[in-house]
């Protein structure tokens, strides 16, 4: 039985070579990787396509063997199936069975998951509550748009009540709005001390929601750490005023005119970012919009 | 960890993808077909009419069940996979051999209700056609015909008409649809697409339909044969399902009798098949790298 300082995912040495059909080439997916999430943590594995954040994903649910190394969650060997019991996994780009409904692709999974009848009734309301999705459950997923089956994906995930959640690429193809929602279920869950480990090539989004990430390249873990220590610019400082006049602006500078070393390198109005832009005029649309009606 | 629980949650599944899948559309056309056959051989002789009823009857079924059986099962797994719908069952407390009885144990289930339709369906045509038949012979007598000799016409009729017989031969087709779709579901396991499956499985089918006829050929050819030779006859024999044994409806509808002897064979077969290759596709699946 795991203990509570048992790591969510450990990774010792991680290598997947993929042989060529035919051929005598070999192609070296994952190469001695070594990663660990801690239970309750959000962990980031950014990296350009192709680099072996799937791999290295499927290695841990056991979709595939690893060549060499092993992978493990909550302390038992991803290879073993019991270690399932305490995952979620929504894949990248995921299609479920478009003849069911909302609610009967959750009674599915959650049937898989061993669960009563009862408390997959239970489960369904709650998750469909927290995905949004409650006026869409008697609806087939066949009409389900990509944002609307990314979150019944995640539903779906966590139907067994997991203690890690694994999320490959859970944004692609979905617009900044769903893009933003999943987001906010990814912090939801961190709040509720699920461990997270997701792939993205968002960096803005990965750096919304991770407490630690790694960057993965050709197959290689070539850095990871606690985010707020990776993306620290060292030798320099931030102080974002509220109000401040020009008048106030100015003897700061002046003030750090009078230290030796010190530079006052930028001085203006912070920038929002387009997503946060885009988002605001959406909400502000649809107020007037429904203001209007 | 073995739970038959979730082997039925993924048979049921399946069941229901197959239905929702509109497949018992089929329906129309084993319909069309009987009725068909019903209508254009009316100028016959009643027993040849009944016998060309059950004939087209019996072969519909068969050829139906068994294109379920194989396009069926090619629709599953291969498809699974495309579209990652597998990484979310395997990634869920679900071993792999309880993915794959499931799957099967769907698609038997899919059989079973279409055999069950095709054969309410066959039946009552069937026994409508009897009775007409009785009916009609009744009234072209020129005379006012006794209670012994409408006995005797019924007896005569019905005898080659909706008998409990009947039942053994539809038990057969679905043994043999089972098999075949025991033998889709290994092809499935190492296939790329559906398509693939579809071939091979239906190669396997023709070839188990002529694997007898070729042995029995080769060894009336009178020849001394080699222990490797006989074993090379038997994996055959194993590899490729002698589906040839399945047909019994065509002496079943000559009205010839199903002994117990051959139908306790033909489920022994049946079982055998499906454990046999139950076994290989979990042998090749539990490995398969998805």
């Amino acid at each position: 039985m795991a203990n509570s300082s048992t790591p969510a995912v450990q990774i010792e040495g991680l290598t997947k070579v993929f042989r060529l059909p035919f051929k005598k080439e070999q192609v070296v997916a994952v190469d001695n990787l070594s990663l660990k999430v801690g239970a309750g943590e959000v962990y980031g594995l950014i990296g350009p396509n192709g680099s072996g954040k799937s791999t290295t994903m499927k290695v841990l649910l056991g979709l595939i063997s690893p060549s060499a190394g092993k992978a493990s969650i909550f302390g038992l060997d991803s290879g073993d199936t019991a270690s399932r019991g305490s995952v979620g996994f929504l894949p990248e780009n995921p299609y479920f069975y478009k003849y069911l409904t909302g609610s009967e692709t959750l009674a599915f999974y959650g049937k898989l998951c061993g669960l009563s009848r009862r408390k997959i009734r239970v489960r369904s309301e709650e998750l469909l509550e927290m995905v949004d999705l409650t006026g869409a459950r008697d609806r087939r997923l066949g009409g389900y748009s990509k944002g609307m089956l990314q979150r019944i994906g995640l539903a779906q995930a966590l139907v067994g009540d997991p203690r890690l959640v694994v999320l490959d690429e859970p944004t692609a193809g979905v617009d900044p709005a769903g893009s933003r929602k999943i987001r906010d279920l990814v912090l939801e869950l961190k709040h509720r001390g699920i461990s997270v480990i997701l792939s993205s090539h968002l960096l803005e989004q990965v750096q919304e929601v991770c407490d630690e990430v790694g960057i993965i390249f050709r197959g290689k873990l070539v850095r990871e750490g606690k985010l707020d220590e990776l993306i620290a610019i060292e030798d320099q400082s931030e102080i974002v005023l509220q109000n401040a006049t020009p008048q106030l602006l100015e003897r700061i500078a002046a003030l750090v005119g009078e230290e030796e070393g010190a530079q006052l390198l930028r001085c203006g109005n912070p920038r929002t970012t387009l997503e946060r832009l885009f988002l605001q005029e959406i909400n502000k649309g649809s107020r007037q919009g429904g203001e209007d009606a | 960890m073995f739970s038959p629980l979730r082997i039925w949650a993924i048979a049921r599944n399946t069941f229901t993808q197959l239905v929702r899948m509109k497949v018992f559309y089929f329906m129309l056309i084993f319909s069309a077909l009987i009725i068909g056959a019903n209508l254009l051989f009316l100028s016959f002789t009643f027993e040849q009419e009944l016998k060309i009823l059950k004939d087209v009857s019996f072969g519909a079924m068969s050829l139906f069940s068994s294109i379920f059986a194989i396009v069926g099962t090619a629709l599953l797994i291969p498809k699974d996979i495309e579209d990652r719908t597998l990484y979310t069952i395997l990634t869920k407390p679900v071993p792999r051999i309880e993915y794959l009885l499931g799957k099967l144990l769907g698609i038997l289930l899919l059989i079973a209700v279409s055999i069950l339709l095709m054969s309410l369906l066959f039946f009552t045509v069937l026994y409508i056609r009897q009775h007409g038949i009785l009916a009609e012979r009744i009234a072209s007598f020129p005379r006012q015909v006794s209670e012994a000799q409408i006995e005797s016409f019924r007896e005569d009729i019905f005898s080659r008409g909706l008998q409990p017989e009947l039942l053994l031969g539809i038990v057969a087709v679905f043994l043999k649809a089972a098999v075949a779709a025991a033998v889709a579901l290994f092809v499935s396991t190492f296939a790329s697409s559906t398509l693939f499956t579809i071939i091979v499985s239906l190669v396997v089918y023709f070839i188990g339909h002529a694997q007898s006829l070729a042995l029995d050929y080769y060894f009336s050819m009178g020849e001394m044969h080699s222990a490797a030779q006989r074993f090379f006859a038997g994996l055959i024999g194993v590899v490729f399902p002698n589906f040839q044994l399945f047909n019994v409806t065509d002496g079943l509808t000559s009205g010839e009798v199903i002994s117990t002897s051959l139908m306790a064979r033909l489920l022994g077969l049946t079982a055998f098949y499906l454990t046999i290759y139950s076994m290989v596709s979990w042998l090749v699946f539990a490995k398969k790298e998805l």
